[in-house]
Order: C-alpha cells, then sequence, then structure tokens
C-alpha cells in the first residue's frame, strides 16, 4: 500500500513537532536536530521519486502542490486565525496564468511558471482589502464570495477562459511530463516554498500575526496595525496558492473552473484541520492523508465524501487539535506538569 | 420593521395583478416575485438559524436538497394528493433530521470557536450528499405541479403559472407567521433573547437548549419546505445542495444575517438581478449578484439589516 511510503515520513515530522512551536525552548538549545528531520524527510522524498512508478509518482505530485496549497492557506488559518473559503481564487488563477498565457500570448511555461505566484499576489491586495473590512463569519463569506465570482467569471467569459470545458494544451516543457523529472522539479519548489513559509512563520512578523490571533485588541492597543498584518500575510499566502496552482498544471497540463470553485477552496481548510492547525507542517500531512486517502479509497467505494464528512466530523468534534497538534500537545503535556491540560482537554 | 416585508411582498402582489403595459412587464415581475419567493424561503431559514446560534449551517442546502427529493418519492408513492402530502411530511421529516444534527452534532460545539462550527456543517454538507446517492441514485428526477394549480391565468396578456401563485403563498405564509413568531409570542422574545443573554435567559426559566433544537429544527423545516415548494420548477438532483446554499448565503449576506426582513429585502434585490439579467444580460447575471454581495460586504459587512458582529 502506498499509504504507508507516506505516513513514515509523516510521522517522523511528528517528532519535532513540539520544536516547531514558537515558544518550544528545546528548538534553540538544538538546532541541528530541528534540521535533521526535515533533511531526513526530502531525502525520502527523493529516493521515492527514484523507485516508484510512474503511477504513484504522478499521485505524490498532487501532493505536493497541495502540501503547498495547504500550508499556505494555514498560513492565515493557523497563523492569523483567518478562515478563508476563498484560496482557491489564487490556486485557479495560478493554474490560469500557466494556461491562458500560452494560450493567448505564447507564453514559454518559464516565464508563466514563475510569474503565476505574482499574479496570485498582485490579486490579493485588493481581495485582501475588501475581504479583510470583515471579521470571523463574514470574513469567510467574503472570500467565499470572491470564490464564486471567480468561479463564475472562469465559466462566462469563454472566449478568454474556454469557459466550463477549461484549458488543455502541451503547455508543459517536456523535461517535465517526464515522471521523474515532473517530480523532482515539483519536489524542489515544494521544498523551497515550505522553507519561504517557515521563515514567514518563524519571523517576528509570524509572531504579531500569532499574537492578533489570540488578542486583537491588546495588540492593536499596543499600537499594532492589525489590517496592514493581516493584508500582508493575505497577499503571502496568496502568492503561495498560485504558485500551487502552477504546480498544479506541471501534473494535470490543464486548468478549468472548478479549481476556482469554494469547494476547493475548502479542501486545503480539512486538511489543516485534519494535519492540525497549531502545526508549521499540519497541513501538510493533512494533505498527504487526505491524498493518498482519496486515491486509495475511491478504488474501493463510490462515498469518499462520506469518509471524508465522516473523518472530519470526528476530528472537528473530538480531536480539534488535528492529528500533529495532538501528537505534539500529549508530548508537551508529559514533558511539563500534565494536570491542568489534561482537565482542560476533559472540558473541551 | 417587519410591516414593511409584508408591505414590500404585498405592493408587489398588488402590482402583479395591475399590469402596467405589456405582458412583458408582467411576465417580469411575476419571474422576479417567484425566484424571490423561493430565495426568500430557503435564505429565511438560514439567517433565523444563525440569528439564535450564531452559527452557518452549511449543510442547511443539504435539508433543501432532502425536501425535494422526499417530494420527488412522495409524488411517486402517493396518488393524485401526493404534492401535497409533501408539502407537510418532507419538511416534517427534514426538521427531525435536524433535531438530530443539533443534538448529536452541533450543540457539542457551541462553546467553541466558529470555524469549528462552519466545518461541522460543511462535514455534514458532505456525508449528506453521499447519503442522498445513495437513496435516491444519481439521476435527475423531477415532479409537475399539482393537478389543481397546473396551467396558467392571463393577466394583461401575460400567462401568469398558476403554481407560480402557490410559491408566493408560501413564502408570505412563511414571513407573517415567523413575523408574528418572532415579535408577537413570548416564544419569539425568548428566542430573540438566546443571543443576547443565555445565561439570564436560563435563569429565568428558559429551557435555552430546548429552545436551540427548535429553533435549528424550525431553520431545517423552512429549508425542506423550499426544497418541495421548487421542486415542481427545477430539476431534483445530486449537486442542489452545494448550489443553493451559495445563493442563499448571497441572499441572508445582503440582506443581513439574522435579519428576516434582511433576507426578504436580499431575496427581492437577487430575483430582481436575475430575472431581469436574464433578460438583459445573461451572461453576466450572475457575475453580477456576486459583486453585489462583495460591495454590500466590503461597505456594510454586515448586511443592510443585519447588525455588526461583537
Amino acid at each position: 500500500m502506498t499509504v504507508s511510503n507516506g505516513l513514515p515520513s509523516g510521522a517522523s515530522t511528528v517528532e519535532r513537532a513540539p520544536d516547531l512551536t514558537s515558544a518550544a525552548p528545546t528548538a534553540r538549545s538544538r538546532p541541528w536536530l530541528q534540521a535533521l528531520v526535515p533533511v531526513a524527510l526530502v531525502a525520502v522524498m527523493a529516493v521515492l521519486g527514484l523507485v516508484l512508478q510512474a503511477d504513484p509518482l504522478l499521485t505524490l505530485d498532487e501532493v505536493l502542490a497541495l502540501v503547498v496549497f495547504a500550508t499556505a492557506t494555514n498560513l492565515l488559518l493557523g497563523g492569523g486565525g483567518l478562515v478563508s473559503f476563498g484560496q482557491a481564487v489564487f490556486y485557479g488563477v495560478g493554474a490560469y496564468t500557466v494556461a491562458l498565457g500560452w494560450l493567448h500570448w505564447q507564453l514559454g511555461f518559464w516565464v508563466t511558471f514563475f510569474l503565476a505566484p505574482f499574479v496570485g499576489a498582485a490579486l490579493a491586495i485588493p481581495i485582501g482589502l475588501v475581504a479583510l473590512r470583515a471579521r470571523r463569519l463574514y470574513f469567510a463569506l467574503s472570500t467565499l464570495a470572491f470564490s464564486e465570482l471567480a468561479n463564475q467569471l472562469a465559466e462566462s467569459r469563454y472566449d478568454f477562459t474556454k469557459g466550463a470545458n477549461g484549458v488543455f494544451g502541451p503547455f508543459v516543457p517536456s523535461s517535465l511530463t517526464d515522471p521523474v523529472g515532473g517530480y523532482f522539479f515539483l519536489l524542489a519548489v515544494t521544498v523551497v516554498s515550505l522553507l519561504l513559509m517557515w521563515k514567514v512563520h518563524h519571523s517576528p512578523f509570524g509572531l504579531v500575526l500569532r499574537s492578533i490571533r489570540e488578542n486583537r485588541e491588546r495588540m492593536q492597543a499596543l499600537g499594532v496595525n492589525v489590517y496592514r498584518h493581516q493584508l500582508v500575510v493575505f497577499v503571502v499566502s496568496g502568492f503561495f496558492c498560485s504558485l500551487a496552482g502552477a504546480m498544479f498544471v506541471v501534473y494535470s497540463q490543464s486548468a478549468y473552473p472548478e479549481l476556482l470553485d469554494w469547494t476547493t477552496s475548502g479542501a486545503p481548510v480539512f486538511m489543516s484541520v485534519i494535519g492540525g492547525m497549531g502545526v508549521f507542517l499540519g497541513p501538510a500531512v493533512g494533505a498527504f492523508i487526505y491524498q493518498f486517502g482519496h486515491d486509495e479509497l475511491v478504488r474501493y467505494v463510490d462515498d469518499w465524501q462520506l469518509v471524508l464528512g465522516g473523518v472530519l466530523l470526528l476530528i472537528v468534534m473530538f480531536w480539534p487539535d488535528g492529528l500533529l497538534g495532538t501528537y505534539a500537545r500529549a508530548r508537551w503535556g508529559s514533558r511539563r506538569r500534565r494536570g491542568a491540560r489534561d482537565e482542560e482537554d476533559a472540558d473541551a | 420593521m417587519d410591516a414593511d416585508l409584508e408591505e414590500t411582498l404585498g405592493t408587489q402582489a398588488h402590482a402583479q395583478g395591475t399590469p402596467m403595459s405589456g405582458s412583458t412587464i408582467v411576465t417580469d415581475l411575476v419571474g422576479v416575485l417567484t425566484t424571490a419567493s423561493s430565495l426568500f424561503i430557503v435564505a429565511t431559514g438560514l439567517t433565523l438559524v444563525f440569528g439564535a446560534l450564531r452559527l452557518i449551517n452549511i449543510a442547511h442546502g443539504s435539508f433543501y436538497m432532502y425536501g425535494a427529493f422526499l417530494a420527488t418519492t412522495l409524488v411517486a408513492r402517493v396518488p393524485h394528493v401526493g404534492f401535497w402530502v409533501a408539502l407537510v411530511v418532507s419538511p416534517l421529516v427534514v426538521a427531525l433530521l435536524g433535531i438530530a444534527v443539533e443534538v448529536l452534532v452541533l450543540r457539542r460545539l457551541y462553546r467553541r470557536e466558529h470555524l469549528t462550527q462552519l466545518l461541522a456543517t460543511f462535514a455534514l454538507l458532505l456525508i449528506f450528499a453521499d447519503v442522498a446517492l445513495r437513496l435516491w441514485g444519481k439521476g435527475v428526477r423531477g415532479i409537475s405541479p399539482p393537478s389543481a394549480v397546473q396551467g396558467s391565468f392571463a393577466v394583461g396578456g401575460a400567462a401568469v403559472p398558476r403554481y407560480d401563485v402557490v410559491i408566493l403563498a408560501v413564502a408570505v405564509a412563511v414571513g407573517v407567521g415567523l413575523w408574528f413568531l418572532l415579535t408577537r409570542t413570548r416564544l419569539g422574545w425568548r428566542i430573540r433573547a438566546v443571543v443576547d443573554d443565555p445565561e439570564l435567559l436560563s435563569a429565568s426559566g428558559t429551557n435555552v437548549p430546548l429552545i436551540l433544537t427548535g429553533v435549528f429544527a424550525l431553520g431545517a423545516f423552512l429549508a425542506g419546505l423550499s426544497g418541495v415548494v421548487i421542486a415542481p420548477q427545477q430539476a431534483v438532483q445530486p449537486g442542489m445542495d452545494a448550489q443553493i446554499i451559495v445563493a442563499a448565503f448571497i441572499v441572508a449576506v445582503i440582506g443581513g444575517l439574522g435579519s428576516i426582513v434582511g433576507a426578504a429585502v436580499g431575496s427581492l434585490v437577487i430575483g430582481i438581478v436575475q430575472t431581469l439579467g436574464a433578460v438583459w444580460a445573461p451572461s453576466w447575471a450572475s457575475t453580477f449578484m456576486y459583486v453585489l454581495m462583495i460591495l454590500v460586504l466590503a461597505v456594510r459587512p454586515w448586511g443592510l439589516f443585519g447588525t455588526p458582529e461583537r
């Protein structure tokens, strides 16, 4: 089973999960250990690229794009406490940038691929300016409206986007349509993206953002411009979501309106919740489980949504910290005084 | 304020009876009112639940779909009066489903953050969608209006489908009924008090959990009812759940989540945009709908008739 290939790598990230929370003192004292696990993880992924057949590699391609997509979405979700149901706008725009650049302006893949995240970031500015005026549920609904608007535009502007059919074409160079080449390219992009997002997460900026999530009023009183901080993270998230969309094109060679749909926006939120929003690598683990779960399940049963919904419901109700979060918390608890936390768990 | 709702719907209904000029105006007006009426019945349930529970129920779309599917089943099973039976039975069955959802899932999540509740109802939407596939299959179903209200009558040279009047009547009944319940009964006062101060309400002898369950069931009932009402007009098929929830969001958000009057105004606005848009600029009609929602959210994030979130 391919699942077992995905899981040990996930399990090993768990080891460092507590260190990834910003306040962990152990992370400072053993920096080499902190670097060890990601390096090992990337090594495992690289070996997989050499030994696996084309079929499972394709699934891994999908996973890699989703890892970036989910981690970028979680910058908002776990980092900023901003529930966006509109990240598919950027995902789809990333894919469409590559596809439409080829269709209308005969732009080469490399140009559009590196252009895509900047298009997404540029688009995130006006959307963020509007959506961030609203808070919590209203923010979620605003972003959902943008998602539907984008989806609707892509479907109805047939001359520009080819409508509901989407754009299919040979816009990916042959070095990347080769399964192994494509996989290593996506792996490299994923590693670089995660490193950059990790930098953002651990910067003073990331800390301020999490403080805003915890206590918005207090940060405002301290003189922090909440709106601007949230806008910046929204743009950063848009940047990487678009990059993920461009990664999607590498293995699918297409762009179509469903990529912009609000249900597509829901997927990275699910992944973050499954893996754990509070841990940096939580969404990545969630993406592995989501995609492999999907690919394995659809072979045997029709009711993929039923299983996904059921798992999601159970996690939301009984395991709100997600897989990594729950594990991190357990280790955290065993290292420190247990009592108080466990009582808190019992209450929640 | 709630008189507005009655008046809006009333005067429009009156205008429908007295044609101004030509048949197209009548046709457009009937189109607007029918669309608005069916949207109002769905959105009002969503907004009612939000008003009392501060919860956005994505599974509202599932309740709507189940109402429609149950109607197709009942019409097929019960000869002659199937539709009228469905009009009563389907919403009640869906309301029971709503009670189960509230008691088994949502009740445990009220103290948690909004995201948790949003995701839980999203998960329920996914689950219900696959269960519906199992129960009713992938095919497109449809029912025709009951024989008593088939056909149309002429108003100012335009043919007005009789069934449109049924939809309008149901919407008015729902609007007036909710207005009466919320403003003229002790129960309605308690429902409105739940959001402001559940502790005080509980201390003064009200069974708050029961009220919450009741409101959620009523919301589900309205979703089921709208499903039945819409069934003779639209294809009943999988996917209509996610489709309607977006439309209901737009209506409820434009009007202001939690406001019944807002839902009425919102559905009229969307009814106008959809109907007239379909005539004048078909490919831009739904685009304009989303732009409208975004504009409202940008200027007044809590909607036209809503109250700002604390």
